[in-house]
């Protein structure tokens, strides 16, 4: 019982695996590219997720420091992202990725 | 370099140049560029009579001698044979010098007569090109001074010659005739090339000076029948050049070529070359040799003075008597009278080419008529052509007063003397044919003169169909003439550039002109500065084992030295004077010679002490011969006392047989002829089935393999390749369509491998 009141490490790790698989889910069934962004931020703050739990439950701080660099980087990323998305849109015309499949030549 | 030698390399070369302007810009030139032809042939005979001036006239020395050479091709140091050079060069001596301004002469005078004879023709240009390359050839034999330029410009003269009697080469005739010419003159030819080889192999040179300076050392290795062998191989050089029996066949064909050609090749030139040649390597040829030059040459006079007497074409007539006329010579250099021989030659040159091209402008005038038969009173017609022809002719019948008296008395003075020595029954045929065919010489020729020029024109009594005949013969020819019928037309004299030549020509037909003594040649300028050479081979006595006994011991001590300095022409006046029947020098040679080795010197000494003893009869004999074959000539053509056609018929088994020309062609056409067809008949069958029979049978094996080869290509080789070619592609085919070019499915594929490889780790952790 005890197991299902107290908020342990395996609780983090399962909601950070649901991310993850919701991220990756978005990423791989979405045609707009703004929903695949979103879907790589969702895995990103999955990792995040996981990082503070092993944090916490080990009692040093690397993780928390690793979680607050990737804050950052994902905040770039999604600017960059954003800007490629917006130069494909100019280029393409549309933001559907099924569409855009001038990498097979 | 001597001027001289410098001069008469120019006098060589001109003629070249003349050849090579006309062949490749006639068509361009004003006249077709016969003046190029006529004008660079009166330089060179300008030049030619200045050395001649120089040789003959100034220096007036039997020895003079000046030569020169230069290294044409060395190669090397060849082995067993040791160092190889081919030189080349040039020397002038009198024979040299007198035989170039002959040469030069009746050339030029050729050239300006066919300038008038062949205007029109369609060739025109090439005409006068041929002539100059022919005159080019001749004069190239003359000064050489080894055997294998000689050999060189030989060939150049049977080219030249075929060039120019298949002129007309149209006429089947006339490219039949320049075929037999040619290959007449080849079988001499391999005989003359043979000799060449003998003399190479035991010498290494082909010069006449180191020649016979080594013969005069006896370094001849090989037997003395081997001398006489190869002294007979060259000699069969002017057999084919000279048309001595059996290869005379070619001349009288020959007759086919332009008039003016046949009076340049059938005169002066490449008749001459053979005994040219022959007077050239005199010094060289053994006793035995000369018994069988002698030999052909008297039979070869006989033979063709006895054809000559029933000919009826004007040319053919002249044609065997040159035949038998160069007999004479080839006979005289086989008796060893050398300077008699030599000097027929000359005086025959002139008046030969002046009976050619008067019977030319007789044709000519005639319209492209050529038999006698139908000839007749030309003489008030054409008196120039008469006066000349009839003095040519009074000096190849060998009157008196003119220059064939002179020297064929010297030859047949030889042919006695010779016979004396030699002391054998058989040898007196020689002098006896020579005499004989003395008198048939003025026999055809009153003949040929009566026919021609007296009684009345015999044009109306030909057959028409005839005519015809000839009046296409004509059209083929000389399109110029062809539309006048020559009855419409009289016969006219011809113009002077035809004209001139036989006055020069008939003039140099004169006595004076070689000797002041009307009876004598040997008092003129020619025999003293032709002087006989000293033989530079004593035969060996083949029964002692001797090689080369008599060259140690020469005829005279002043000969000796000059011989083996290579210097063949005698050095003294002494000589000289031998050569001039001379006889007290000559009996002390046979003296000095008779202690000695050699049988062929004393034997020579012999012959000219005879010749001198012999002259006289022989101007006795000769003279009642001339006066005999003239009169009988008058008898039966003139009196009419006997009617040829009834002797013809009376004898009608000589007659045809002398008509027929011995039947030599129809000999050779079953014999050598007809050998050759069977022989080209095997060798084609041969040809057929066994060589083609091999070269199929290997065909179709080849192709029986290719085939396997083909398949196998196909099959194997190309399964190869092409199932590679296919697995790569089908591959290729599949993994495409992993390409998809969408993030996604990449995406997709990268989730897939790394689910794939923690499957694969854990599965791996847990074993």
């Amino acid at each position: 019982m005890e197991q299902l009141t107290t908020i342990g490490l395996n609780h983090y790790l399962t909601i950070s695996a649901f991310l993850l698989g919701f991220g990756l889910f978005a990423v791989v069934t979405r045609k707009n590219a703004i929903v695949i962004l979103m879907g790589v931020e969702l895995i990103l703050n999955a990792a995040n997720i996981n990082f503070l739990a092993f944090s916490k439950y080990n009692g040093e701080m690397q993780g928390a420091m690793f979680s607050l660099f990737i804050i950052v980087i994902a905040a770039a990323e999604a600017a960059i992202a954003l800007a490629i998305v917006i130069n494909i849109f100019k280029i393409f015309k549309s933001v559907d990725v099924s569409s855009i499949d001038s990498l097979k030549e | 370099m001597h001027s001289l030698i410098q001069l008469s390399i120019v006098v060589l070369l001109l003629p070249l140049l003349s050849f090579v302007i006309l062949i490749f810009f006639n068509r361009k030139l004003p006249r077709r560029g016969d003046f190029v032809g006529v004008g660079i042939l009166g330089s060179a005979f300008a030049i030619s009579a200045y050395i001649f001036w120089q040789v003959v006239v100034q220096a007036y020395d039997p020895a003079f001698r000046i030569a020169w050479d230069f290294t044409w091709m060395d190669l090397g140091n060849v082995p067993g044979v040791g160092s190889l050079q081919i030189k080349m060069g040039v020397v002038i001596d009198n024979l040299t010098s007198i035989m170039l301004a002959m040469v030069t002469l009746i050339s030029l005078l050729v050239h300006l007569y066919s300038t008038g004879y062949m205007a029109g023709d369609k060739n025109y240009g090439r005409y006068f090109a041929f002539l100059g390359i022919f005159t080019f050839s001749m004069l190239g034999i003359v000064l050489s001074d080894n055997l294998f330029s000689i050999y060189i410009f030989w060939e150049l003269v049977g080219l030249s010659s075929y060039l120019l009697i298949g002129f007309f080469f149209e006429k089947q005739s006339a490219a039949d005739a320049q075929k037999k010419a040619f290959l007449a003159n080849r079988v001499g030819d391999i005989g003359m090339w043979l000799g060449i080889l003998i003399l190479y192999s035991q010498f290494h040179t082909f010069s006449f000076a180191e020649i016979y300076a080594n013969l005069a050392a006896g370094k001849f290795g090989l037997s003395n029948a081997w001398l006489t062998a190869a002294g007979i191989l060259l000699f069969m050089g002017c057999v084919g050049k000279s048309a001595q029996f059996p290869l005379h066949v070619w001349l009288p064909d020959a007759m086919e070529g332009p008039t003016p050609v046949s009076a340049l090749i059938h005169a002066a030139t490449m008749v001459a070359a053979g005994v040219y040649f022959v007077a050239r390597i005199f010094v060289l040829l053994t006793a035995d040799a000369l018994h069988v030059i002698a030999f052909i040459g008297a039979f070869t006079a006989f033979m063709a003075a006895t054809i000559a007497i029933t000919q009826h074409d004007i040319k053919r007539v002249l044609a065997y008597s040159t035949v038998s006329q160069l007999g004479y010579m080839v006979l005289g250099l086989g008796v060893g009278a050398y300077s008699a021989a030599l000097f027929h030659l000359v005086t025959h040159a002139f008046f030969k080419a002046c009976l050619f091209l008067g019977s030319g402008a007789i044709i000519h005038a005639m319209h492209h008529e050529q038999d006698m038969r139908w000839m007749g009173g030309l003489r008030k017609n054409m008196p120039w052509t008469f006066a000349t022809f009839t003095l040519a002719t009074l000096a190849l019948a060998g009157l008196p007063l003119t220059s064939g008296f002179l020297s064929k008395d010297a030859i047949l003075a030889g042919a006695i003397g010779f016979a004396n020595v030699e002391g054998g029954g058989i040898f007196y045929l020689i002098p006896l044919l020579g005499f004989f065919s003395a008198m048939l010489t003025a026999f055809y020729m009153g003949r040929q003169i009566w026919l021609v020029f007296f009684g009345e024109s015999r044009t109306h009594l030909k057959p028409v169909e005839e005519d015809n005949h000839a009046g296409h013969h004509a059209h083929a020819s000389h399109d110029a003439h062809s539309d006048d019928h020559h009855e419409e037309h009289g016969v006219h004299e011809v113009s002077w550039n035809m004209r001139a030549p036989l006055v020069i020509l008939a003039a140099l037909s004169v006595f004076f002109v070689y000797s002041p003594d009307p009876l004598d040649g040997g008092k003129g300028w020619f025999m003293k500065m032709i002087p006989t050479p000293p033989t530079v081979v004593g035969a060996a006595n083949p029964q002692k084992g001797a090689m080369l006994a008599g060259v140690t011991a020469p005829l005279h001590a002043e000969a000796a030295s000059p011989a083996v300095h290579g210097e063949v022409a005698p050095a003294s006046e002494h000589d000289a004077a031998v050569a001039t029947h001379g006889g007290a020098t000559a009996a002390g040679a046979h003296g000095e010679a008779k202690g000695g080795h050699s049988y062929s010197d004393p034997r020579q000494a012999e012959v000219v002490h005879a010749g001198h003893a012999a002259h006289y009869t022989a101007i006795y004999i000769s003279s009642v011969m001339v006066v005999l074959g003239l009169s009988l000539a008058l008898i039966v053509y003139v009196f009419g006392i006997i009617d040829p056609d009834k002797t013809a018929l009376a004898i009608r088994p000589l007659y045809l047989f002398s008509l027929n020309k011995w039947y030599w062609d129809e000999i050779y056409e079953a014999t050598f002829i007809k050998g050759s067809m069977v022989l080209a008949r095997i060798l084609t069958w041969f040809d057929i089935n066994v060589v083609d029979g091999i070269v199929n049978g290997v065909a179709t094996l080849v192709r029986k393999f290719a085939f396997l080869n083909n398949s196998f290509d196909k099959y194997v080789v190309d399964g190869a390749v092409n199932f590679t070619a296919f697995t790569v592609n089908t591959t290729g085919a599949v993994l495409r369509k992993l390409q998809t070019g969408k993030v996604q499915s990449y995406v997709v594929m990268l989730l897939v491998l790394v689910f794939g490889y923690f499957v694969f780790y854990f599965t791996r952790l847990i074993h």
